[in-house]
């Protein structure tokens, strides 16, 4: 293979279009060096951001084929491993707005952080004099959300964040908001918990996108999972995914296997069952997803239980109270 | 080869006909599966929100009766699938020992011998040698695969193939003698798991697919996962407008697709339990009339 195709999409605050560029290929060059050879080579136009070359500042977030990535951190090969020999095309991040090219705005994102309220507030214990220590093994439950570099990869391709931003946030912001929610000196953990549970936190569905693109391999998705268990743990059990989650440990303890039938009244109340609900339910009758006599009996009383429903009820603490 | 079956919750639910299909196609292909005795509940991608001690002992557990019949885990759920592999990955990354102090009440150990496979990844593998006992191929079938996220990501979990560009599901397709049709939402996700607190949105996500689908003249989707299945079926009248001209799509199991293509018996591929009716696509698919 002699050359390399990009097409960028390209944009000067007005029009959009995609450019096609060609270029010598040289085996081990990363997408940062060959976005540098464009632009120093053939168009000097091309705008995109870009700094430390070392995977530590966050700056050179791209997206190629739909996918973000550190272009810095990113060799052409491996992509060409992925996509094969064709083309490849380097966009802006995803769910940012565009100011020129692969420049994306990052003002309003930074106002959202804020809803993390980030920065420790230490417990009274700690004082100027005495310094603010922690266990080497407290620092090591919050030091993977400290490695992120705020370059956005994680909410490019959120499924959630495409569908709409106003009642969700880009994964970092959850991932800031746990980070201090988890520090083993915080005075006040769920301060940074309750900003989360106002803008989405159960509304985040799993399609473990941000988990999957941040290059520093931190897990947003597990971050959300954490701050709803310190939430429901402190109180915040109503709404439907509170609700939702616990017929599932229910369930897991009563018989081991979910009730589906129970799944809904469990979830939104029987009158939303019974009412909001009920064509889904004649529709599952119809098509014999369902049985009728079936969905009664498992309303009535349940799932028979699993064999050995005694040890999987020891194993799992049955001490827990349902929240 | 023989696997420890682990159907999930929802194979012996909504998806029945996921199970019968699964079981059908397997034993045709030689695959025995025996189902974990006792297992349970995979925690679902939820139980981790409200109790996550609970999600993984649980798995532990599931994972230790596996390991007691000596047999590697298959399982056709990629949610499952990704549950029990990612307990898996957490009890060989140092949490096997205080799992094993609990499991060691009622007589089970984890060793991490089982190791967990997915249907799809059986049958890409198997393509090859199966494609040649394709006795209806589906030639006039053009076949929109939707992967769903739990069958790819997280990568380091879910490691069968690239996540960003996978082709297992596209093997197949062609394996069946169709055509596999690409969609822009064949790595998205179809919105199941926040059905309840992000309704709309899980709404317009299963829309997107069933339109974009019928947009590229698919007649058919098709998913290895029966949590996508749900919702890509049995919520689609809720999610498309009609007045807007959205048209119905069928769903496809995975199991199902390979089980019309090898002519096994209709009533193992338990098609009369869609929502929306695959059997005429289906039926056309061999000869031609009727697909648009």
């Amino acid at each position: 293979m002699d050359t390399l195709t990009f097409l960028i999409d390209r944009y000067d605050g007005v029009n959009s279009w995609r450019q096609r560029y060609e270029f010598p290929y040289r085996p081990g060059m990363t997408v940062l060096a060959s976005l540098i050879h464009i632009k120093e080579r053939i168009d000097p136009t091309l705008n995109f951001t870009a700094s430390c070359r070392s995977a530590i500042c966050g700056a050179c977030a791209v997206r190629v084929n739909g996918n973000a990535l550190l272009a810095c951190d990113t060799m052409v090969d491996d992509l060409l491993t992925v996509w094969g020999e064709g083309a490849l095309v380097v966009s802006p991040l995803g769910n940012a707005k565009v100011v020129s090219d692969l420049v994306v705005e990052w003002s309003e994102k930074i106002e959202r952080l804020r809803l993390a309220r980030p920065g420790l507030h230490a417990k009274p214990e700690f004082s100027a004099e005495k310094g603010c220590r922690q266990s080497p093994k407290d620092m090591q439950a919050v030091a993977r959300q400290w490695d992120c570099i705020l370059c956005g990869s994680c909410a490019s391709e959120c499924n959630k964040l495409t569908d709409s931003e106003k009642d969700f946030l880009e994964p970092f912001v959850f991932t800031h908001a746990a980070r201090y929610a988890g520090d083993s000196r915080s005075a006040d953990p769920l301060r940074h918990v309750e900003g989360m549970l106002e803008n989405g936190l159960w509304k985040c569905v799993h399609c473990m996108e941000c988990v999957s693109k941040c290059p520093k391999h931190i897990r947003p998705g597990e971050d959300i999972a954490a701050m709803r268990h310190m939430a429901v743990e402190a109180g915040h059990t109503e709404g439907p995914g509170p609700r939702h989650a616990e017929a599932f440990r229910t369930d897991l303890e009563k018989t081991g296997r979910l009730n589906e039938v129970k799944l809904v009244p469990r979830t939104e109340g029987m009158f939303s069952a019974a009412t909001k609900r009920l064509p889904f339910t004649m529709r599952m009758f119809a098509k014999g997803k369902l049985g009728v006599l079936e969905a009664a009996r498992l309303f009535v009383a349940d799932n028979a239980p699993v064999e050995n429903i005694d040890g999987l009820r020891k194993v799992i603490a049955p001490e827990r109270k349902e929240s | 080869m023989k696997y420890a079956f682990f159907p999930g919750c929802v194979l012996h639910a909504a998806a029945k006909e996921a199970c019968v299909s699964t079981l059908a196609v397997a034993k045709h292909l030689g695959l025995e599966l025996v189902e974990i005795p006792g297992w349970s509940c995979c925690g679902a991608s939820h139980v981790q929100d409200v109790d996550p001690e609970a999600a993984l002992l649980a798995n532990a557990r599931n994972l230790a009766l596996a390991e007691k019949m000596g047999l590697p885990v298959l399982t056709a759920c990629s949610t499952c699938a990704l549950m029990l592999r990612q307990s898996r990955a957490r009890l060989l990354d140092g949490a096997m020992d205080a799992a094993n102090e609990r499991l060691a009440e009622i007589g089970l150990r984890f060793q991490g011998t089982s190791e967990v496979t997915h249907l799809l990844w059986v049958l890409a593998d198997t393509a090859d040698a199966w494609a040649s006992r394709v006795v209806r191929p589906l030639e006039h079938l053009r076949v929109a695969p939707f992967y769903g996220c739990h069958t790819v990501r997280p990568p380091e979990i879910m490691n069968y193939e690239s996540h960003l560009n996978p082709q297992s599901l596209e093997r197949i397709v062609r394996a069946c003698g169709a055509e596999p049709v690409a969609i822009p939402e064949r790595l998205r996700c179809c919105g199941f798991h926040a059905v309840f607190p992000a309704e709309q949105t899980a709404m317009r996500m299963t829309a997107a697919a069933v339109v974009s689908a019928a947009k590229a003249g698919a007649h058919c989707l098709l998913t290895p996962c029966p949590l996508c299945h749900m919702q890509l079926d049995m919520y689609q009248p809720d999610a498309l407008s009609p007045a807007c001209g959205d048209r119905p799509v069928p769903v496809l199991h995975l199991a199902q697709l390979v089980g019309e293509a090898l002519g096994l018996d209709k009533r193992d591929m338990a098609l009369s339990r869609h929502i929306v009716d695959a059997r005429p696509v289906l039926k056309a698919a061999t000869s031609g009339c009727g697909l648009s």
